[in-house]
């Protein structure tokens, strides 16, 4: 259980406040609803260079970072497909050198050229190092690809290629900041040991005058629905064959998004899951499974991916996978088995709000989706969710034309 | 609108929680913090069973992860049920000297979590077929990370530092993991899982039924004889190491030396001098070679301690075409270090940086464990932090100087290079 209390700011600055009585820490949120579902398909993997810029520096302050640091704080962002987040922790005392930093770079951004054509390099250089110079690492811009025609999902926030990147002008820069980066498309989160009134009275001093600036809201396109397996088979040097699907899910809103994330724990939470123990430990035919969801806010992905074993083909493998999903289709989940996946996420949730900065993180997140009263109800849903329920969602989800396979081959 | 920089508390001591030690009659010591209104707790049982203790490749890392599959009263699978219905954790890491096993559980479920406890730490059984599929599975797995260029580089770095042969230096081949039996397995384990071996470590809310449930399990832990302490060899350091890896698009490069134990008086001068050249966001290596040149995607610099030995590394992966450069410029770094003095505003800024480092660590209930820990390794306890706190508000520029004269002289450094173009 999280307390918080939320207000809106003249100009539409959302803020929501915790207090956190025990910690001698702070934790200031600023979550931006942009990401790379805002982007122009021409110019993709813009909102998470713009994410690296917004530590350039401004006029008044040139360089971001060393006021944090001299206030002993720690600070860093991450953009996703939905959203970008920032965030900075400090001892509680220095709590309004976050707010001032984060009041300054939503106003007074300063991007020279020289600044822009740096920081287009070292984007480039994440991009090799995380998806060029890894084994298996392009698997996320083959699965996106596949996966999504219409919807901007189909690209990777880091982009769909470094030629992106390195295009990406100062007009663009200007342009993105203009219609993004404003007090009523933005939502600052506070879990300190001050009372909410006071951390209320900071968030007005610090942001209360900066304009309001209307954008037009943006329509992102429907993905239509997919009515045939797609398939995509890479052939590397690599060290082991692997067996990636990717099913077209339910949406952030959808009571399928949970039972989808409940089949996704009986699957692969836990070394006792189904996948570990009957395709790793028990027929020995991956050497590492698992089962996710991508967590979008619009329909995203169910996820089932293994390693295949030398012995087998990719054949059985794939097979095997489909065998073990399949079976929730028509098998009843036992009592205990439902048990221990609630208790299991009953028991992430508690051990995922042991410090200040989770909790404004995840204050910022409801509030994004537009239902922050939801951040003390998931454990109820979770726990209401019947075998019925189960059954149907399985058969919903798993089904050959909605899926997307990606398979490498080992290269001989 | 200017508004005006809020003023800045620099935090010069902290408030950590002391641990009161508990001794089982075997002589184990328990290391307790009870330090939230958090229902949850978390215990952790550390052994001097680490890598430099095996003589056969792979089998401290087999036996510590093979303590959760199979034991006298529950099987592999059991064992996993019964942690994952509770919702509990269990985490096995494993570093050159120790291996430290760890349980994080809800405090509802507390006895629950340590009956499985019990049964992994004293009566693991280690059957033959798990161990089957242990090192298929673990063969693969090292295969994978093997194909890593910064994998290959970190390998390569170790054998640089501390020599082939050396029990810090030495890798080895995937294959090593079908040559493992389980009597391999089994003389580790009597040997090296013992009280006197052990030390003990928990925090969260630890109620006395909580306490006296650990220290119990503490006590059951057997008694044997430690090893003989074998001389450790010299290690011999290579100066320059190159392997080529075709089609990579990026270097993963390794720099530094060999240092000091953990116990050298010069230890907590390094770690500040270590946090200036690359230990932060902003660091002389990250403005360089990132914000100025745009070489990288990151950089990093650390101090290892080890129990009888320690190094500097530099870590970082460049774009293939600036390999030679990105080397050029932090040696240049280090230079820079030794012939010029470090400001009094960039050195206060390092100093506030650690102190909020200890800070956010001690903030969540499990964090305290880890340093509570880290601290009985280096043979001391919990006070040391705010002795070591002002030990490094102490420091001025010229013991940075000094410090970097005699540590960063390049002559001593090895550089390793993973990646299509050979620098030297």
């Amino acid at each position: 259980m999280i307390d918080y209390k939320i207000k809106t700011l003249g100009n539409g600055l959302t803020v929501v406040v915790h207090q956190e009585k025990s910690s001698q820490m702070a934790a200031v949120n600023m979550l931006y609803r942009v990401g790379a579902r805002n982007e122009n398909p021409e110019h993709t993997g813009f909102a998470h260079l713009f994410e690296h810029l917004m530590f350039k520096g401004t006029t008044q302050i040139p360089n971001f970072d060393t006021p944090v640091q001299m206030a002993s704080g720690e600070n860093n962002a991450f953009t996703n497909n939905d959203y970008t987040d920032y965030y900075i922790t400090l001892p509680k005392e220095n709590i309004e050198t976050a707010l001032w930093l984060e009041a300054d770079r939503m106003t007074g951004l300063n991007i020279t050229p020289e600044g822009l054509e740096m920081e287009k390099r070292v984007v480039i250089e994440e991009y090799n190092q995380r998806y060029i110079n890894q084994p298996y690492g392009e698997q996320w811009l083959c699965l996106r690809d596949m996966a999504y025609k219409v919807h901007p999902y189909r690209w990777a926030t880091i982009g769909l290629s470094t030629e992106h990147i390195s295009n990406a002008t100062m007009d663009q820069v200007d342009e993105f900041y203009k219609r993004f980066y404003n007090p009523n498309n933005a939502i600052l989160s506070i879990a300190a040991a001050y009372e909410p009134e006071y951390m209320f009275e900071l968030a007005e001093k610090w942001f209360g005058d900066i304009p309001l600036f209307e954008s037009e809201a943006q329509n992102i396109p429907v993905e239509p629905e997919q009515t045939e397996a797609r398939r995509m088979e890479l052939t590397q040097k690599i060290p082991a064959n692997s067996v990636t699907i990717a099913f077209k899910m339910a949406g952030r809103d959808s009571i399928n998004y949970y039972v989808s994330d409940m089949i996704s724990d009986l699957l692969s939470s836990g070394s006792s899951a189904r996948l570990y123990q009957s395709l790793v430990k028990e027929q020995k035919i991956l050497s590492a499974v698992n089962a996710y969801i991508t967590g979008d806010v619009d329909p995203g992905l169910f996820v089932v991916t293994g390693q295949v074993l030398p012995g087998f083909t990719i054949k059985e493998a794939e097979e095997s996978l489909w065998r073990e999903i399949t079976k929730l289709q028509t098998v009843e989940v036992e009592e205990y088995e439902l048990e221990k996946v609630k208790n299991k996420f009953e028991a992430n949730v508690i051990f995922g709000e042991l410090n200040v900065m989770n909790k404004a993180m995840n204050l910022g997140f409801y509030t994004m989706l537009n239902d922050l009263p939801l951040i003390n109800k998931e454990v109820d849903i979770y726990r209401s969710i019947s075998k019925s329920q189960i059954i149907d969602c399985a058969k919903d989800l798993f089904r050959k034309e909605i899926s997307s396979t990606l398979i490498y081959n080992i290269e001989k | 609108m200017i508004k005006q920089q809020p003023n800045i508390t620099s935090p010069r001591e902290i408030t950590i929680s002391h641990a009161d030690i508990l001794t089982a009659a075997n002589g184990v010591k328990l290391h307790k913090i009870d330090c939230t209104e958090d229902e949850v707790m978390r215990m952790s049982f550390i052994f001097k069973a680490g890598t430099r203790m095996q003589t056969k490749p792979f089998t401290a890392s087999t036996t510590a992860n093979l303590l959760s599959e199979g034991t006298q009263s529950f099987t592999a699978h059991e064992l996993a049920e019964r942690l994952d219905f509770y919702g509990s954790y269990y985490d096995v890491s494993l570093d050159r000297d120790y291996v430290v096993i760890t349980f994080c559980a809800l405090t509802k479920f507390f006895s629950q979590t340590l009956e499985v406890a019990r049964q992994m730490l004293l009566y693991p059984t280690f059957p033959q077929e798990e161990i089957e599929t242990y090192r298929s599975k673990r063969q693969q797995r090292l295969l994978i990370e093997q194909s890593k260029t910064s994998f290959q580089a970190r390998t390569l770095f170790s054998e640089a530092l501390f020599g082939k042969g050396h029990p810090y230096g030495v890798s080895s081949d995937a294959s090593e993991y079908l040559n493992i039996t389980r009597e391999d397995i089994l003389n580790i384990y009597d040997t090296l899982y013992i009280a006197e071996n052990c030390f003990a470590v928990c925090s969260g809310k630890i109620t006395a039924d909580i306490e006296s449930g650990i220290l119990e399990l503490c006590g059951a832990i057997p008694s044997g004889k430690t090893k003989a302490h074998v001389e450790f060899p010299t290690p011999e350091t290579t100066p320059t190491v190159f392997q080529q890896h075709d089609g990579a698009v990026q270097s993963a490069i390794r720099i530094g030396r060999l240092l000091f134990p953990r116990s050298h008086p010069d230890f907590i001068s390094m770690q500040v001098l270590s946090i200036i050249l690359g230990g932060y966001f902003g660091s002389r290596l990250v403005h360089n070679l990132r914000e100025e040149r745009g070489y990288t995607y990151g950089v990093f610099s650390g101090v290892v301690n080890l129990d009888y030995d320690g190094y500097l590394a530099i870590a970082t992966e460049v774009s293939s075409e600036s390999t030679k450069d990105a080397i050029t410029q932090i040696y240049h770094e280090m230079n820079r270090l030794i012939v010029e003095k470090v400001s009094v505003e960039e050195l206060e800024m390092v100093k506030n940086i650690l102190v909020g480092e200890v800070m956010r660590i001690l903030d969540a209930s499990f964090g305290i464990a880890d340093v509570t820990i880290e601290n009985i390794q280096n043979g001391t306890d919990n006070t040391y932090l705010n002795r070591m706190l002002s030990e490094v508000f102490a420091i001025t520029p010229e013991r940075i100087q000094e410090v970097a004269v005699k540590y960063l002289d390049p002559d001593k450094f090895t550089t390793t290079v993973v990646g299509s173009v050979d620098p030297f």
